[in-house]
């Protein structure tokens, strides 16, 4: 089994009165386990010249994936702070990722076009965003490209 | 402005055949702009604790700005491996939160629109008469329409807020979003209890239905059994 760590830390010291400091770390495990995920995507980047939306972790279609605990992490890599990409999943926006954001989040892919996570940038002219699943599916593709 | 800072690392010696290794590190900031988020819901704990098991809104859409860059944290803060929340985005699921297990991510807060009606208090009060809306009774204090409908005005109502557009007239406007039906009858629910023969009114002069959210943050627990969930949400 694999061991993939993930920490996370938000702090301010000018949000509230006094200072804020949150400071996460945790294991990727498999579903009610503590054996750890084994498998990802890998870290892609790309480079997005339309605004059209795209598949990142498609489903094999046809298959379906047990329930699972994989994670999802997603980067806007835009350094023009009016630049964003649109994340949705299934039929849900989530939100807007604005330049630098990043995102982590669980997911769980049943089946092909159910709850697939799927992104859109705001402009034509060029973004990098990077994207990574970290899983134990039998049935996504390798690649985040369409289906 | 406040300076409001994420960091993600993300390592491992044996997923890959070479060290996975990265982090990423953001400045919170308003959508478009580099002004820093200013607005907190605080970080909150949340208990669940009920049998049959029963998922609560932790964020409402109409608490945060639509497509702004508003950002989400959950933890399940669980011990027991097994123990899971799923989160859902109105009533799509995004995935399980098992024991230990955090997410952060932006959030649209795509809102609805509050249901709104405004009635008009009018006819001959008797004093005693009462006005019942959303649970809360109203007992007129005089015969005056204006006092009446001031009285109306001052009560705290569950589900809604009022204002005094004229000086007979409340006008309520809905809590939350929600497309509930409340004003599909032009009486709103209203109840006037009439003394003494005489005609005491309340009538619905206006009315706009509401349309229901569509991007609550909505968590379920996967026991019964206690389970606590930390939460924060930075806004605009």
């Amino acid at each position: 089994m694999a061991t993939t760590t993930n920490s996370l830390t938000l702090t301010s010291t000018d949000l509230f009165d006094d200072s804020l400091s949150i400071s996460n770390t945790s294991t990727c495990y498999k579903a009610g386990t503590t054996i750890g995920l084994d498998q990802t995507t890998g870290l892609t980047r790309t480079y997005l010249t339309a605004t059209t939306v795209i598949d990142l972790f498609p489903v094999v279609k046809g298959t379906t994936n047990a329930v699972e605990n994989g994670k999802v992490y997603i980067a806007n890599l835009s350094e023009d702070e009016t630049e964003f990409v649109t994340i949705n999943i299934g039929d849900a926006v989530i939100g807007r990722l604005y330049a630098g954001d990043f995102m982590w989040m669980p997911w769980s892919p049943r089946a092909q076009h159910v709850n697939d996570i799927e992104l859109a940038p705001s402009v034509a002219t060029g973004m990098h965003v990077e994207f990574m699943a970290i899983h134990n599916f039998a049935n996504i593709y390798p690649t985040g490209v369409d289906s | 402005m406040a300076t409001t800072t994420a960091t993600i690392t993300l390592s491992s010696s044996d997923l890959l055949s070479n060290v996975l290794s990265f982090s990423d590190t953001t400045t919170l900031t308003l959508a478009g702009n580099a002004t820093g988020l200013s607005l907190t819901s605080g970080l909150g704990r949340t208990n669940f604790t009920n049998d049959p098991v029963q998922g609560k809104v932790i964020y409402r859409s109409d608490d945060a700005t639509t497509n702004g860059a508003n950002k989400v944290y959950l933890k399940n803060m669980s011990a027991t491996a097994t123990e899971y929340f799923t989160v859902y985005i109105d009533q799509e699921e995004m995935g399980r939160l098992y024991a230990g297990d955090f997410a952060f991510f932006p959030w649209a807060a795509t809102g609805g629109v509050k249901e709104v009606f405004t009635t008009t208090i009018g006819g001959t009060w008797v004093v005693g008469e009462t006005f019942e809306f959303d649970g809360v009774l109203i007992t007129a204090a005089t015969t005056s329409v204006n006092s009446i409908a001031t009285q109306v005005n001052s009560a705290y109502y569950p589900n809604w807020t009022t204002t005094i557009a004229n000086s007979d007239e409340v006008t309520f406007t809905a809590r939350h979003s929600m497309d509930a039906g409340t004003v599909v009858t032009a009486t709103a629910d209203i109840v006037i209890v009439q003394t003494g023969g005489s005609d005491a009114t309340a009538v619905v002069s206006a009315a706009a239905m509401g349309t229901a959210t569509s991007s609550d943050i909505i968590v379920v627990p996967s026991v019964v059994t206690t389970m606590d969930l930390e939460h924060i949400l930075f806004k605009q």
